[in-house]
This record gives C-alpha cells, sequence and structure tokens, in this order.
C-alpha cells in the first residue's frame, strides 16, 4: 500500500517531466535567449500611463544590464529535482583561444559544441575515463545554459562542456562540479537499530490516499490566484505552466 | 503525561523593503499591511495566552531582513504615518457605514487600528521585535531566526563560504535583538540539502525543519517517519513537516479558511469605493490598492456576497480550532499505539497566512492552544528544543534534498523564469570570497565597501526574487531588486580591486540598504567565525 503513493507521486512527476520534454523540442533554442528578461521598461510605462494625478516620486530609472560575461571559464552544475539537471557555463576568449592553436583557427566555430553527461554514481575520484556511463547531448554554439534530463534520482553526475572532431573524437573544455539528485522513493537502506515501523508508514498512506504536498499547492493556487503580500509561501505559489 | 506533542511553528519573513528614495512604495506596504493584520494581531493573542496563564508552547520565526526592517527607525517612522493615515480612514468609514449592515465591522476595524497604534507606540516604543524578545524570555515562546535574507541555500552551495555567510549573518542579527543564539535555523523554503547541517552546527544550531519527504526519503528509512526528528550525521536535528495538519489548514477541499463564515479577502474598499472618497488612502497616482478595510463573508462559491458578521466567524474559528485539535488526538493515538515513544507532530504555517490572508486565523490559534491546554490530556505543544531535551537519543540518517515549495524540490528557485540568476549570484559570491580572502584586515573605508558588497550579495540572494519571477506577479520589481544589488555589489568589487573607492556612493549605499550592521565580510574567507559559538 506505501508503494501505491509512492508510485503515483513518480507518475505525477514522470508526467511533468514528459510534457517538459515535450516542450523542450520546440524550444531547445530559446532556452539560451531567454535570460534577457527586459521588463523595467514596462513597468515604468505601466506607471507613466496610470499619471493622470501629479505623482510625487520622479520614475524609476531604468536599470543598467548586468554582463553576459565575465571572462572567466565556468560550469556550473545544479541538481532541481530528481531527474533533471541544470548547467550553464562560460568559455573565456583564453580558453578559446588554446584550442583554436591546437586545432586551427577554423576549428572553434566548425566542431559542434557537446555537453557528455557522466553518471559517476559510487566513483571516488572522476578521472574523465572511469564513470559508470555517460551520454552526450549536442548543443547549440550559442547556448551557455542546459536543462539536462537525467530521468535518475539519487545518482551522481558530472558533466563536460566540449566540442567535438570531425573524427568523433571529444574534447573536453572545461568539467564541472559534481552534482547528485535528490532520491524521490522511501529508501530501500534499513537500519537494523531503528527498524521502520511499518504502521506508522500506514498511518500516512492511509490518511493522506496519495497527496503530496506540491499537490495541496497547486490547490491552493486554482483556488487563490495572485499571492497576496507577494509572500514565498508554497501554498500561495502559482505554478508556472510547464516551461512554455 | 500526553500520549503525544503537537509542535506548531509560524515563520515570519518578508523580503528587505525599504525605499527611502521613493516617497511612496508599494512594496513597502507588505511590510504595513503584515504588521498590522498578522504581527500585531499575533502579538495580542500571545499577550492574552500569558495572561492568563495558558500552559503553551509555540515557535515562532522570524527572518532576520523582518527583524531588521521591524527595527528600523525609518520604516517604524513610516508605518505609524501609514497607520494614522489607515485610523483616519477608519473614523470616516465608521461614518460611512452608520445604518448600514457593515457598521459593526467598521468599528471592529477601527478599534483594531487603534489597539495596534496603542501596542506599536506605547507598549513596544515603535519596535515589535521587542514584544518577541518578551515572549521568548517567558520560556513559552521558542523563537528562533532564518538565513540573513533568506537565501536559498541548496542553489548556493557551490561556494560554502557564501552559505555560511548567509547563517552567520542571520545568527548575528538574532544575537543583536535577543542577547543569545538561537536554538535552530529556519532554512529558507524548509530547503535543505547534504552538507548544510555541517554549517549549522558550526553555530551551535541544533535544529531545522525540513518538508515531509526531506524525512522520509532519507537515505535510511526512519523508523517513525515524520513523527520523531532524526539526526543528520553532523548532530543536528531534523523536523518533518506532518502534511494532514498542513493540509487541514490549508487545503481547498478540506481547509479551514474557505469557510463561508469567514471574511472575504478579495473584496476591499480599495477597490470597491467610489474613487473620490478612496483616493487619499491608496496609491498616490491613483493605482487602486488593498486598504484592509473588508467587510464580506466568503458567502458561498459565486461572486454574491453577505456581510461580514464576526460573531459567526469567530464560532467558526472555534469550531474548526476543535476540529484540528481533535484530529491531533485521532491521530496521537493511532500513532501512540505503534511506537514505543510518543509521536511528534510537526505543524509549520508562514505566519503571514494568518490575519492577513486568513483574517480569523490568529483567533483559531489562540483559540486551538486553550483549548489543547484545557479540553484534552492526549496532545501536548511542545518545542523542537523541548523535544530533543526530553528525547536526545535519535535515529541518523542524511534527509533527502528537498524543499516546501512546488513538486517538492528546487524547481522553483530554478526554472527557466528565474536560472539566469544564478551565473551572477555565483560569480558575485565567488568573488566576495576571493577579496574577504586578499583585505583580510581592511579598515575605515576599505572595510566599509567590502562590508557593504557583502551587504549586497546577500540581498540578491534573497529567495524571494526568484520566487516572485516564477510566480509571474510583481516580475519586474523582483528582477530589478536581484539585478540591482548584483550591480552594486560589482561597482563596489571595482572599486575596491582598482583601489578607487567613492566614499559619497558607499555612503548613500549605506544609507539605502542599512541592514546587519554589524555584518562581518570575513566570514567569506572562510576561517573560523569571529562570534561566538556555545
Amino acid at each position: 500500500m506505501t508503494a501505491l503513493i509512492w508510485a503515483i507521486a513518480a507518475m505525477s512527476v514522470a508526467l511533468a517531466v514528459g510534457i517538459f520534454l515535450l516542450v523542450r523540442n520546440k524550444d531547445g533554442a530559446r532556452q539560451t535567449a531567454k535570460p534577457e528578461v527586459r521588463k523595467p521598461e514596462l513597468f515604468d510605462f505601466e506607471l507613466a500611463r496610470e499619471i493622470d494625478f501629479p505623482a510625487p516620486e520622479s520614475p524609476r530609472e531604468a536599470v543598467v544590464e548586468l554582463p553576459r560575461k565575465y571572462g572567466r571559464d565556468r560550469l556550473v552544475l545544479m541538481a532541481r529535482d530528481p531527474y533533471w539537471l541544470y548547467a550553464y557555463w562560460e568559455v573565456s576568449a583564453a580558453r578559446q583561444d588554446v584550442f583554436s592553436e591546437q586545432f586551427g583557427p577554423a576549428a572553434w566555430p566548425a566542431f559542434r559544441p557537446m555537453l557528455r553527461v557522466y553518471d559517476i554514481t559510487g566513483v571516488d575520484k572522476f578521472n574523465g575515463g572511469n564513470a559508470q556511463s555517460y551520454v552526450d547531448i549536442p548543443v547549440s554554439a550559442e547556448a551557455d545554459s542546459w536543462h539536462i534530463e537525467v530521468g535518475q534520482a539519487d545518482r551522481t553526475f558530472c558533466v563536460d562542456l566540449g566540442r567535438v572532431l570531425p573524427t568523433g573524437e571529444f574534447v573536453t573544455l572545461l568539467r564541472s562540479n559534481v552534482a547528485t539528485t535528490p532520491r524521490a522513493t522511501i529508501s530501500d537502506r534499513l537500519d537494523e537499530e531503528w527498524m521502520w515501523l511499518e504502521d506508522v508508514y500506514r498511518s500516512l498512506t492511509r490518511m493522506h490516499t496519495g497527496v503530496s504536498s506540491p499537490l495541496l499547492i497547486e490547490e491552493m493556487r486554482e483556488r487563490m490566484g495572485v499571492a497576496p503580500l507577494g509572500i514565498s509561501s508554497p501554498e500561495f505559489i502559482a505554478r508556472r505552466e510547464e516551461d512554455n | 503525561m500526553a500520549k503525544g506533542y503537537l509542535a506548531l511553528v509560524l515563520h515570519a519573513h518578508l523580503p528587505y523593503v525599504r525605499h527611502p528614495e521613493h516617497a511612496y512604495s508599494l512594496e513597502e506596504r507588505w511590510l504595513y499591511e503584515a504588521i498590522t493584520e498578522t504581527y500585531i494581531p499575533l502579538i495580542w493573542l500571545l499577550e492574552r495566552l500569558l495572561r492568563d496563564h495558558v500552559p503553551f508552547k509555540l515557535t515562532v520565526s522570524l527572518s532576520p531582513t523582518l527583524m531588521s526592517m521591524l527595527a528600523d527607525d525609518f520604516l517604524q517612522h513610516r508605518y505609524l504615518a501609514h497607520l494614522d493615515k489607515m485610523l483616519e480612514l477608519g473614523e470616516r468609514e465608521v461614518r460611512r457605514t452608520r445604518d448600514t449592515p457593515f457598521h459593526d465591522t467598521a468599528r471592529m476595524y477601527r478599534d483594531r487600528l487603534h489597539g495596534a497604534r496603542d501596542t506599536f507606540v506605547r507598549r513596544y516604543d515603535r519596535n515589535l521585535v521587542r514584544a518577541f524578545k518578551g515572549f521568548l524570555e517567558s520560556g513559552h515562546v521558542e523563537v528562533i531566526t532564518s538565513a540573513a535574507t533568506h537565501g536559498y541555500l541548496p542553489l548556493m552551495m557551490v561556494h560554502g563560504e557564501a552559505v555560511r555567510a548567509q547563517v552567520e549573518t542571520g545568527v548575528r542579527t538574532f544575537r543583536k535583538h535577543f542577547g543569545r543564539n538561537p536554538a535552530g535555523l529556519w532554512l529558507p523554503e524548509c530547503s535543505y540539502t547534504a552538507g548544510l547541517d555541517e554549517i549549522l552546527k558550526e553555530y551551535g544550531l541544533r535544529y531545522f525543519f525540513t518538508d515531509t519527504h526531506g524525512l522520509l526519503f532519507a537515505s535510511h528509512r526512519p523508523r517513525f517517519g515524520i513523527f520523531a526528528p532524526v539526526f543528520c550525521p553532523s548532530g543536528v536535528a531534523a523536523f518533518g513537516r506532518d502534511l494532514e495538519s498542513s493540509k487541514q489548514v490549508w487545503s481547498v477541499q478540506e481547509g479551514y479558511p474557505g469557510d463561508y463564515n469567514y471574511r472575504e479577502y478579495y473584496r476591499d474598499i480599495g477597490f470597491d469605493l467610489d474613487f473620490d472618497y478612496i483616493k487619499p488612502y491608496i496609491h498616490p497616482t491613483g493605482l487602486r490598492v488593498n486598504t484592509g478595510f473588508k467587510y464580506y463573508r466568503i458567502t458561498g462559491k459565486t461572486n454574491h456576497k453577505e456581510p461580514y458578521v464576526q460573531e459567526w466567524g469567530r464560532n467558526t474559528a472555534d469550531a474548526h480550532a476543535g476540529n484540528f485539535m481533535f484530529n491531533r488526538e485521532h491521530q496521537v493515538h493511532y500513532l501512540a499505539r505503534v511506537m514505543e515513544r510518543p509521536p511528534l507532530i510537526v505543524a509549520p504555517y508562514d505566519a503571514e497566512l494568518f490575519g492577513h490572508w486568513w483574517f480569523e486565523g490568529p483567533y483559531w490559534l489562540e483559540s486551538l492552544m486553550r483549548k489543547i491546554a484545557h479540553d484534552q490530556d492526549t496532545v501536548e505543544l511542545i518545542t523542537p528544543s523541548g523535544y530533543l531535551r526530553h528525547f536526545p537519543c535519535n535515529q541518523v540518517v542524511t534527509p533527502c534534498s528537498s524543499s516546501w515549495g512546488n513538486k517538492g524540490y528546487h524547481e522553483v528557485w530554478l526554472n527557466r523564469s528565474n536560472d539566469w540568476i544564478y551565473r551572477h549570484l555565483h560569480w558575485a559570491a565567488e568573488q566576495m570570497i576571493a577579496l574577504a580572502r586578499e583585505y583580510p584586515q581592511a579598515e575605515g573605508v576599505q572595510r566599509r565597501a567590502l562590508n557593504q558588497a557583502a551587504r549586497e550579495l546577500l540581498l540578491a540572494q534573497a529567495s524571494d526574487w526568484a520566487f516572485i519571477m516564477a510566480t509571474e506577479t510583481m516580475v519586474e520589481y523582483a528582477v530589478r531588486r536581484t539585478k540591482t544589488h548584483l550591480l552594486n555589489f560589482k561597482g563596489l568589487w571595482h572599486q575596491i580591486r582598482e583601489d578607487r573607492l567613492e566614499p559619497y556612493w558607499l555612503e548613500e549605499l549605506e544609507n539605502q540598504n542599512n541592514l546587519f550592521d554589524d555584518l562581518d565580510y570575513s566570514v567569506y574567507a572562510g576561517a573560523e567565525s569571529a562570534i561566538s559559538k556555545p
């Protein structure tokens, strides 16, 4: 019976992931361009539109944009949930020069960029060659971040950003930190001194019939719409339509 | 002796919204509304329980940004001006509603505003943190705090020093106001990831809260599920949220606040009344906003609303408190039969939901605590510290990386609407660490610049901004705040690096973003902390 509720929870997550996947293909190219959120102007405009009355405060000055690049080599990996990772990166001009010296000036634009996602669960010191397995994800040349579906909870990953040579060889440019996806189920590891009490777990299923806290939150969103006070309570979260 | 325990936990937090640069700030109103509708009513109910010698226990988390705002002269001054304006409206409303079914409600609001003014000015000399200091000292309320600006710590863990700075600054702020260390820490958004507990341990923090699955999905299956805390490998305790008690309060189908007798949140005279009448009490540009004067009860599912009747609201809240208690008794009876120690039910809520959203919420809470004290002996209220004193021996597991946000993990704070912030936040954290290491003994203006850089970084890290971007309301403000603090950081970073500090600009920033006056940037160097640890 316990298994049932976790199965339901897992299915709903799987469904969400499925939807995510469907839209993701369509909008793969877009995901890199999106950081430029240019809403401040909109805000000013909206204020200005209302000015039928003398406004004592000066309109808020526009914020200067943040830099697109910081001139540093970086590849940072974060675990978003049991099934998804997020990576962002920046390849410095210096690193690019080193690559061009090695493979010729035409190589940089010609060779396809690729993310190599290594499953390094249980690997003590990852050296590039001792991963459990890896998956390659081609990325666009302009991309500087990626949401990566790994579909595996409780596994440890490391990512390389590289370029694929015409020979098929993968050349690593940057290596990420290590990230572990969270668990999505009750653990199978039992503790002899603290053996689990099945009746305690039964009470959870009996009472909740498969309602997880995130579902509760979505119920609230439907009822409330806009969050009063703009507070960050989970009960008030307005769920975004999944990434579209 | 009770068969089981209930730990009620309220987490009070608002992001730092202080805008002396504007004559009128919509965002500051969040604070004013929360003070009038949540914090002061909470203070009243705690005062009444203490006055009546009710044996209760409650845990209240006050975030460091909230404490800083409550203790800030400028905001106190502005709140008082706001309150006086609302009092003026209250008097007008009492006159306007004479001989209508709304008159009693208008008088109730006016009287509450007078009471709020009295509490604010006379009783606590404008600083409401003092009220909570008294509650803490009473032994009935365990006051704790959160990370400095409510930063989303799991997504900050690539730089452990940045997390340490959030925790240390939170602890420092608490010590400044309460004269002692907090017993535990409210992890912002209940978000946990392995390793956070190690940092909490460094500051003598003994516990935190996670969502239900934070415990249920731990590395080893917890013997008692969520009905007892576990110890992380560091020895810091994790308490898991009970789903059933959350659901009862907030669920659409079964939740209390949707009862037809309760006050309707969405009918406010700020939107409903004639423009010329309400104009002086809304945004100076004429933008209609909530005033807190709401005269209807929920009535039903349609737009048809009937006048609010305070007595009915109160009676319903009493009934709901009785129902909540009955359900906890029921839960405890069952669990006590299958566990060899008294079960603990942990029920954490956002404080701002009580009073502001659910108008009768504070009264419900008071009624509940009175009933638990007088009407039964199955369930006893307890604080996390109290529980750990009774049961110092607990299972050791590593909780699951999780949060109480939608879907239970980190997606709310890391999705396509807000993922762009992390490359900037991480860069700034990395640079702050480098600065702290390269300028270990800074003095004078340079020291102030380093501290202000740390302050700007902390402010940029507030989980509220990423959350607001994800909810698609007030997005412009959240984006602006993130960018502004990051650009302030970057400007200071350039000036420190290039040794060309501009004292006037620094002073401007210090005046504008003036919280955490005893912050110490050297925490970013990763060295042993300067503040004493128990």
